[in-house]
C-alpha cells in the first residue's frame, strides 16, 4: 500500500495537485456532510460544486451558513447535472451503498463516510465495483491522520517495537445517555443502521488496528444495550493470525469524556508504546527507528499541525486532502476502500460474536 | 488603527474550561469543571479575578456560572459566548442554526418566545429559515434570558457558528450579527474562532468590522490556522483586534512567555484560561503589567 500519511507534513504536499481545481460535490447534509463543506471550502485545488439531500431543511441549514452550491435531492440529479470529479457520501448509513454505487456507476471517485454500508454484503460489493471499474473508493477514517497516531504507523511500519505480542485499546465518548437522542428518521434503528458506538464511532479505531496489525483471525465480543436496539457498549477481543491479541472497547454512554477519545496500547518484543488523543510514549528496550533507549514522550500538541482549517480538529482536513491528491492522480490514501472493508468485516464478525453471547467467530 | 464602535477587552478571565471548549487535556478540564463545581468556589474565583484586574469573564451563560454569579452581590462583567452550549452538545445536535433555535425554544419561557418570534417577524427572519445572518440573532433574543440583567460587557458568537460561516464566507453574518449585538446588547460584539488567522484576512477583505476576535496565539503557533506566520502577518494588516487565548499552548509554555508573545504579536487583548492558571490572582496580576499594543 502507497503511504500518504507520512507525507503529509507541510500544507503544500497535503493539498491536491492538478491542473484545474477538482470540482467535488457533497451527498448528505447531516454533521459529517457539512463537516466535509467546511473542509472542502477551505482546501486548496478543490471547488464545491453541487450537495445534494433530500432534506429540504438540511439544504436551507447549508445555504445559510453561506454555501451557495447548487442542491438537489438525489444524488441521480446532481450526477446528471454537476457532473463532478468526486463526491463525498455522507448520506445515511442505510442508503450510503445505494448513493455510493450510483457514483462508482458513473465513474466518479467516492469518499463514503464510515461504515461505507449497512451490510458487509453491500461493503464487499462496492469495493468489487470501485475495483473493477478501477474508480478511486476510500471510506471516512480520519483517525490514521491524527498526527499522534500517524506518527504510531511509522513506528509500527518501521518495527521499531518488534514484533507486537499484545494490543490493547479503547474508544470512549460522552453521548448517548438517554433514548431521545436515538429520535429522527432512522436513527439508530437496527433496520436502518449497522449498529450502535461501533458503527458510528469506534469503526474507526478499528480500523486502525487492523491496518496497523493485521485482519484477525478471530473475534470474541460481548456488548452491552443500555438504552435501545443497538450496542452502547462492545468489549471484544481479536485474535491474530499469528495469536497475537488485541483487546478492543469502545462506549459512548460513559462520563467525563466530551470529546472522542481514543488509547491504544502496543507490547513488542523491544518496547512499548502508547498513544491517545493527548500523547505518544514509547519506552524502548534498546535504540530503534530513530528513538532512544528508553522513554520518549510527546504531547500531541508537539507534533506539526499542517491542517490549514480547525473545525474540530487536524485529522479531517488531512484526510480529505489525502483522498482528493488521490483523486487528482497522487497515491491512494490509506483508507482505500479493499482496505477499509478489512475493517468491515472485523465489524461484522464482533456483532456476530456479541450477538451469540460471546461465542467465538472465524473470519475467513 | 481606527477607534471601535465599541471598546474591545484588554484582560479577560476565560471560563472557556467549563463549557469543554478549551483545548487542555482531559484530565486537566475534569479537574477544573470539579474545582468549580460548587458555585461559591467559582463566585469566589470570579470576584478576585476581577479584583486582580481582570475587566470581566468570557464564558458561557451555563448553569454553574449563572448560580455563580446569583451567588454575588455585585455584578461581574460577562463577556458571553452564545449560543451557552458545551462542546458535546453540538455534537448532539444537527449541524445549522435551526437545531439550536429548537433547543433554545424548547428551554424558553414564554417571555422569551414571544421575544423571538416577535424578532423573527421585524426582521423577517421567520421567512429565512437556514439563513445564519438572519436566524442567528433570533437564537441570540433566546438566550439573552440567559444573561444577568446588568454586567453584560461584550457579546461572544461562539466558535462552531462563527468557523461554519467563515467556511461558507458569509459576510452578511458578520455584519448582521455585530450590528444585532451592538443594538440589543449595547455591548460589543465579538467572534470567537479556531481560525484567526483566516477570520481576520477575510473580515478585512470584506471590510466587515465586529469589535473583536477571540482566538488562540502563542509562541508555539498552536491553534493559529491557517499557519502561524499567516496569523501573523493577518494580526499586522488587521484593524479588528485580536483577544488572545490559548496563551499558554496547551501547556508548553508559560503564561508570561505566553502573553509577552502575544502583546508583542499584536494582540489587543488577552483571555487566560482557568485552566492555564493555577493561581489566578497572582498570574493575573502580572498579566495587568505586560504591556499593550496602542491601538
Amino acid at each position: 500500500m502507497i503511504d500518504t500519511t507520512a507525507s503529509q507534513t507541510s500544507p503544500d504536499s497535503a493539498a491536491p495537485s492538478s491542473a484545474r481545481a477538482l470540482r467535488v460535490a457533497v451527498v448528505g447534509l447531516g454533521r459529517a456532510g457539512v463537516a466535509h463543506c467546511v473542509m472542502l471550502a477551505n482546501l486548496e485545488g478543490c471547488e464545491l460544486i453541487a450537495v445534494a439531500d433530500p432534506r429540504r431543511a438540511a439544504r436551507a441549514g447549508l445555504r445559510g451558513m453561506g454555501f451557495m452550491a447548487p442542491a438537489f435531492p438525489r444524488i441521480e440529479r446532481l450526477l446528471e447535472k454537476a457532473r463532478p470529479d468526486a463526491v463525498f457520501v455522507c448520506a445515511a448509513q442505510g442508503e450510503r451503498a445505494r448513493v455510493a454505487r450510483a457514483a462508482l456507476e458513473a465513474g466518479v471517485p467516492v469518499l463514503v463516510e464510515r461504515p461505507m454500508s449497512r451490510t458487509l454484503a453491500e461493503a464487499e460489493e462496492l469495493v468489487r465495483l470501485a475495483a473493477g471499474r478501477a474508480v478511486p473508493l476510500a471510506v471516512g477514517h480520519p483517525l490514521i491522520f491524527d498526527p499522534v497516531f500517524a506518527r504510531v504507523r511509522e513506528v509500527v511500519r518501521a518495527g521499531t517495537l518488534g514484533p507486537v505480542r499484545q494490543a490493547r485499546s479503547a474508544m470512549f465518548v460522552s453521548r448517548v445517555f438517554a433514548p431521545h437522542p436515538r429520535r429522527g428518521p432512522g436513527r439508530l434503528d437496527p433496520r436502518h443502521v449497522a449498529g450502535g458506538v461501533v458503527a458510528h464511532l469506534a469503526s474507526d479505531l478499528l480500523f486502525l488496528l487492523v491496518h496497523l496489525l493485521g485482519a484477525p483471525a478471530e473475534v470474541r465480543a460481548t456488548w452491552n444495550l443500555l438504552y435501545g436496539a443497538v450496542e452502547d457498549e462492545l468489549h471484544g477481543m481479536m485474535t491474530l493470525a499469528d495469536g497475537t491479541e488485541v483487546g478492543f472497547d469502545s462506549s459512548w454512554s460513559v462520563p467525563g469524556y466530551a470529546r472522542a477519545s481514543t488509547v491504544l496500547e502496543l507490547e513488542g518484543r523491544d518496547g512499548k508504546l502508547l498513544a491517545s488523543d493527548e500523547a505518544f510514549e514509547l519506552d524502548l528496550r534498546r535504540a530503534a527507528g530513530g528513538y532512544p533507549e528508553g522513554a520518549t514522550r510527546r504531547r500531541d500538541t508537539e507534533f506539526d499541525s499542517p491542517a490549514r482549517f480547525d473545525f474540530g480538529g487536524e485529522a479531517l482536513w488531512l484526510h480529505d486532502a489525502a483522498f482528493l491528491r488521490w483523486v487528482a492522480g497522487g497515491p491512494a490514501p490509506p483508507n482505500e476502500g479493499s482496505a477499509a472493508v478489512k475493517a468491515h468485516r472485523a465489524m461484522d464478525a464482533l456483532y456476530r460474536s456479541a450477538a451469540a453471547g460471546g461465542r467465538a467467530v472465524e473470519l475467513a | 488603527m481606527r477607534q471601535p464602535a465599541f471598546a474591545a477587552p484588554r484582560l479577560l478571565l476565560s471560563a472557556r474550561a467549563l463549557d469543554g471548549a478549551t483545548r487542555a487535556t482531559r484530565e486537566r478540564l475534569l479537574e477544573i469543571q470539579e474545582r468549580f463545581r460548587e458555585p461559591e468556589s467559582l463566585a469566589v474565583t470570579l470576584v478576585k479575578a476581577v479584583d486582580a484586574g481582570a475587566e470581566g469573564v468570557l464564558a458561557s451563560p451555563s448553569p454553574v456560572l449563572r448560580a455563580a454569579l446569583a451567588e454575588l452581590g455585585r455584578a461581574i462583567p460577562l463577556c458571553a459566548v452564545l449560543p451557552a452550549l458545551r462542546a458535546q452538545d453540538y455534537r448532539m445536535l444537527e449541524p445549522g442554526v435551526e437545531a439550536l433555535l429548537a433547543r433554545a425554544r424548547q428551554g424558553a419561557g414564554a417571555a422569551a418566545r414571544f421575544s423571538m418570534a416577535w424578532r423573527g417577524l421585524v426582521s423577517r427572519a421567520a421567512f429565512r429559515s437556514g439563513d445564519f445572518a438572519a436566524r442567528v440573532p433570533v437564537l441570540l433574543e433566546a438566550e439573552a434570558r440567559l444573561l444577568p440583567r446588568r454586567g453584560v460587557m461584550g457579546v461572544v458568537i461562539a466558535a462552531p457558528l462563527t468557523d461554519a460561516a467563515l467556511a461558507g464566507r458569509h459576510r452578511a453574518f458578520f455584519d448582521s450579527v455585530a450590528r444585532f449585538v451592538r443594538a440589543r446588547f449595547h455591548a460589543p460584539a465579538g467572534f470567537e474562532t479556531r481560525n484567526p488567522g483566516m477570520l481576520l484576512k477575510r473580515l478585512r477583505e470584506w471590510g466587515a468590522r465586529p469589535d473583536f476576535v477571540v482566538g488562540p496565539l502563542n509562541p508555539r503557533g498552536l491553534g493559529m490556522k491557517p499557519s502561524a506566520a499567516e496569523t501573523l502577518a493577518e494580526l499586522g494588516r488587521s484593524e479588528v483586534p485580536l483577544v488572545a487565548t490559548e496563551l499558554r499552548a496547551s501547556g508548553l509554555c508559560d503564561l508570561d512567555e505566553g502573553a509577552r508573545y502575544a502583546r508583542e504579536h499584536g494582540a489587543y487583548g488577552l483571555a487566560p484560561d482557568l485552566s492555564e492558571m493555577d493561581e489566578v490572582v497572582v498570574e493575573l496580576r502580572r498579566l495587568g503589567a505586560v504591556p499593550t499594543r496602542e491601538p
